[in-house]
């Protein structure tokens, strides 16, 4: 059975490349456009993965990471978010909050798809 | 599957998030303090810079950068998005725009609005601050040092909420494995006893050797996301080392070949091993039982989103509405097949596809529908700029952002509008000078509003200047030969003169509105859209225009009537009431034809006339009372059909001339019926009875 | 105009209108269909004074003959409506036209059409592109392009 993605982002044209770039390695995607919407994907069925952007409306990526984490439902599920920061920062405070890896800004699907075999495997 | 052009995907995008931010800037100019507005800008710049370098609008992402830049210190409170601000970023929103289209777009103007913006931020000063460049990639790029050695020596012990936070050792051990084949040793040592076991930390330190000549970045980027937190040891495999793994391996048969992982060998913390376990290599990752501490059934979540928004291309839209359209008109002939034959199981079935059809039809038109505010938005910066501009302050009054036209509509009556609002703010509202002695708030109120009424939504565009200048529009209507000199007209009839071609009433052309397009734009287009426009003036007080259009243009309900051999539609919306052509009829002195409504008297026109049917009228004539603009009036048919649902087909150009119709239709039986537009008959008709009142009149006389 | 019509050989529809053959551009034929309920435009004038339902699309009908002056015999069974596409205002449109008789698809040669003469012409010769010849039988090449914008200025009016 094929793994399931969860993949957050307010843009919808990255939810969709990135959305599409997976579906046609195999996986299956479930989107959210904000770390609310997100939480409540992620808590009320499973996933696999989480690929998240930071800088979001209703929920930022990062309480949504920290609030996702706080629930028995992450155990175990890698998160990347996704950065167009280039400053340790983020990093640091989204690793804090229990972030797995992460990703910088722009990617090509190529690395997407490497990152996300790196974290959730094939 | 169909692909689709995510650069597409993000122009669309784009063009959403940049009426975000421009909205949010307009806003922030009534509200600087307000937190909430700033994020929401910062937020639009931050998504539009990331999606533009993902999607390759790297001019974009790049002039963006810069732009957030500037605009993160209002976001920390470093500066005040005053009017100087406001402007260089409305100025930058625009460029923006421009690089979306074109990458090369104009870059001088590029670095001035930056420095504007800059300028606005730093209270004057220009900093002299490099961009700073972003590294777009930070994985995978090798160094260009050579390979120092075939083989590597690597030891790692992984934090001990790991597994919790998401890291699968085995998952790094397969991508070691997938550089080359790999001696993988679990040194259990640290696993406490089984009481004192968490069993979600990770007690297992890893040794691995690695045979493949690789360059050690590469082994670093397997552990990127760990390797901060975590303890590593990469090094030259020696080749002592390399027999000691060799004895490894001896001392586990079968460990170099092919196979899956044996269940231990996973090394699930929970269940430890007091010894050093060989991990046979390379394995099948795929295959590899992977330790799951959560029991997460992959099981495919559901894809259903809630309040998911879809984006699908107008012109699907417009095909479904056609296809929608030819399955009413087959469903009307299916129908009456049905009725003719009489055949019970028939009729259900024609009423039950009668049924469907119809609210397919409801749903089709429905994703059509586009609320009015999308539009009312860019008036905004257009009421804001043309402000700026005249030195006019100007108070927008959006109102019925919500009423919803269908899609073709509202993209149609962008040019009307932003016509009608210039014209407004250009030739109506006075100068705050003009406007305090004449006893006005300096401030002008430009009040663009929407409301359904019925079958019809009405837009006003009102301002509270100084009103249409009766004098001077029939000054230039004769001068531009509109109308003879010293001709008879109604108020009505004189402002309506504004709109025809030819007709400006500015004595002085400004850069505005004097560019040789006129309001009669405004209503060829309305018109085209089978709309009609109402100008009310008040002298001193203001101007009202207001446009009644159609809530669609695909389909409308219709009253199918007789009048001689032929059938008409009459739109449903129009219709007031149907009654029999009797003796409730009176005729007024002047031989003029009214009927007497419960009290009300409204005239009527027989439609055989108008349309100059010969022949023996019927016995029952009805009158079908409509109303047109302002007035009701009353059409004799020769006989009411019904009701029916009326896919509106546009004529041709070669019918393109006649008012009296506002389309055909094509009935249940595949006759073409025509459309009625009311207005316009009413009009005809008025002035046809005109003419031969005065005949009359001339041969009496 | 007449110099283009002379330039290649035709393909036309004949068709007979009164006792004249007219050539229609095959090319630009869509469909002949046997004669359709009719449903009359009030003011619309005579040329295009009827709209017909060519498969679900509302399409004017006109009648050549009344640019041409013709006497115009009541339908019978030979009547047809050839459906074409005229160029109007450099957009194409659809639309039937009225013929008493299909007569068959013909080749007329480049070399046999000859411009219209100016005078001793029953007909009026800006309507007329060029006279073809076939046999014994003279054929009238129409300019439909400025028949059309003629009769909706007509309309029009």
């Amino acid at each position: 059975m094929s793994k399931t993605i969860l993949v957050v982002d307010d843009s919808a044209s990255v939810r969709q490349m990135v959305g599409m770039t997976l579906k046609q390695a195999g996986y299956s995607v479930v989107e959210a456009s904000d770390g609310r919407e997100a939480l409540d994907k992620a808590t009320s069925s499973p996933v696999d993965a989480v690929i998240t952007d930071l800088n979001m409306p209703v929920m930022d990526g990062l309480t949504f990471i920290r609030e996702y984490r706080a629930t028995p439902s992450s155990n175990g599920v890698p998160i990347v978010f996704l950065t167009t920061e280039s400053d340790a920062g983020i990093k640091a405070q989204a690793k804090e909050a229990g972030a797995t890896g992460w990703m910088v800004k722009p990617f090509k699907t190529d690395q997407l798809l490497s990152v996300v075999r790196k974290v959730a495997g094939a | 599957m169909s692909m689709i052009d995510p650069a597409e995907v993000f122009r669309q995008e784009a063009a959403d998030l940049i009426e975000t931010l421009e909205q949010a800037l307009l806003d922030l100019q009534q509200r600087p303090d307000d937190r909430e507005i700033v994020g929401l800008a910062f937020r639009a710049l931050h998504t539009l810079k990331g999606s533009g370098a993902m999607f390759g609008f790297t001019a974009v992402s790049d002039f963006i950068h810069e732009f957030e830049t500037a605009f993160d210190r209002v976001r920390k409170g470093e500066a005040t998005a005053d009017r100087s601000l406001i402007a260089a970023a409305l100025d930058a929103r625009d460029h923006v725009s421009a690089l979306i289209e074109d990458p090369d777009a104009d870059p001088e103007r590029g670095h001035a609005i930056l420095a504007a913006l800059k300028a606005a931020v730093e209270g004057g000063e220009i900093a002299g601050e490099a961009p700073v460049a972003e590294t777009p990639l930070e994985m995978g790029e090798p160094l260009a040092e050579p390979a120092a050695t075939s083989a590597w020596h690597i030891r790692f012990k992984l934090p001990a909420d790991a597994l919790t936070l998401g890291t699968n050792p085995l998952l790094l051990l397969d991508e070691m494995r997938d550089l080359g084949p790999c001696e993988v040793t679990a040194i259990t040592e640290a696993v406490p006893a089984l009481d004192r076991l968490e069993p979600e930390e990770c007690h297992i330190t890893w040794d691995v050797q690695l045979m493949a000549a690789v360059e050690r970045d590469v082994i670093d980027d397997v552990f990127l996301f760990v390797r901060d937190d975590m303890v590593l040891s990469i090094e030259p495999l020696t080749a002592g080392e390399a027999i000691s793994a060799h004895k490894a391996e001896a001392e586990a048969p079968a460990a170099a070949s092919a196979g899956p992982d044996k269940a231990p060998a996973s090394a699930a913390p929970a269940a430890p091993e007091a010894t050093a376990q060989t991990v046979p290599a390379p394995a099948a990752p795929a295959a590899s039982p992977v330790v799951k501490l959560v029991e997460a059934p992959a099981k495919a979540a559901p894809r259903t989103e809630r309040n998911a928004t879809l984006r699908v291309p107008a012109e699907r839209l417009d095909e479904l509405m056609d296809r929608v359209g030819e399955l009413v008109i087959a469903q009307a002939r299916l129908s009456q097949l049905a009725e003719t034959l009489k055949d019970s199981a028939l009729v259900n079935v024609a009423e039950e596809i009668e049924r469907l059809t119809s609210s397919l039809r409801d749903t089709t038109m429905g994703t059509r529908m586009v609320p009015i505010g999308t539009l009312f938005g860019r008036f905004r910066r257009l009421v804001h700029d043309l402000s700026e501009e005249l030195g006019k302050p100007i108070a927008f009054v959006p109102e019925g952002e919500d009423t919803e036209l269908d899609k073709t509509v509202i993209e149609q009556l962008a040019d009307p509008l932003v016509h009608l609002i210039r014209n407004a703010i250009d030739h109506g509202l006075e100068r705050p000078e003009g406007r305090a002695s004449a006893g006005k708030p300096e401030t002008g109120t430009m009040r663009l509003s929407a409301q359904h009424r019925g079958a019809e939504v009405a837009i006003t565009v009102s301002d509270d200047g100084r009103g249409l200048d009766a004098a001077r529009i029939r000054a230039r209507a004769e001068e531009a030969g509109l109308i003879a000199p010293g001709q008879q007209l109604s108020s009505d009839e004189l402002n309506r003169m504004i709109f025809e071609p030819g007709f400006s009433t500015a004595s002085e052309v400004t850069a505005l509105s004097g560019r040789g397009v006129g309001m009669d734009v405004v209503k060829r287009t309305i018109d085209g859209l089978r709309g009609s426009i109402d100008v009310e003036t008040q002298a001193g007080k203001g101007t009202t225009v207001t446009l009644r259009l159609p809530l669609t243009l695909a389909i409308i309900d219709g009253l199918l009537v007789q009048v001689g051999d032929s059938r008409y539609t009459i739109p449903l919306g129009a219709v007031e009431e149907c009654v029999e052509l009797d003796a409730r009829t009176e005729a007024d002195a002047r031989g003029r034809s009214f009927l007497n409504l419960r009290g009300d008297l409204v005239p009527y026109l027989s439609l055989r006339d108008l349309f100059d049917v010969t022949g023996e009228t019927g016995p029952h004539q009805k009158i079908v009372v409509v109303s047109a603009g302002s007035m009701r009036v009353g059409l004799v048919v020769d006989q009411i059909i019904g009701n029916n649902q009326t896919v509106i087909k546009q004529l041709s150009r070669l019918h393109s001339g006649i008012k009296t119709f506002s389309g055909a239709t094509i009935l249940g039986d595949g006759t073409v019926a025509l459309i009625l537009d009311v207005l316009n008959l009413v009009s005809t008709g008025q002035k046809r009875e005109e003419r031969g009142r005065m005949e009359r009149l001339g041969r009496a006389a | 105009m007449s110099e283009i019509a002379k330039e290649k050989d035709m393909q036309a529809l004949t068709i007979g209108l009164q006792d004249e053959l007219i050539a229609l551009e095959a090319v630009r034929v869509r469909e002949i269909l046997d004669p359709v309920p009719i449903t009359a435009v009030p003011h619309a004038g005579e040329f295009v004074g009827g709209l017909i339902n060519v498969r679900g699309n509302v399409v004017p009908l006109a009648d050549l003959r009344v640019m041409f002056g013709m006497e115009r015999a009541a339908m019978n069974g030979d009547t047809r409506i050839v459906v074409m596409e005229i160029d109007i205002d450099d957009e194409p449109v659809m639309v039937g036209v009225l013929a008493e008789k299909v007569r068959d698809v013909a080749d007329i040669e480049a070399g046999s059409i000859e411009d219209a003469p100016k005078v001793g012409m029953r007909w009026p010769a800006e309507f007329v592109r060029g006279i073809g010849r076939r046999g014994e039988d003279f054929i009238i090449i129409p300019d439909l392009e400025r028949i059309f914008a003629a009769g909706t200025e007509q309309a029009a009016a």
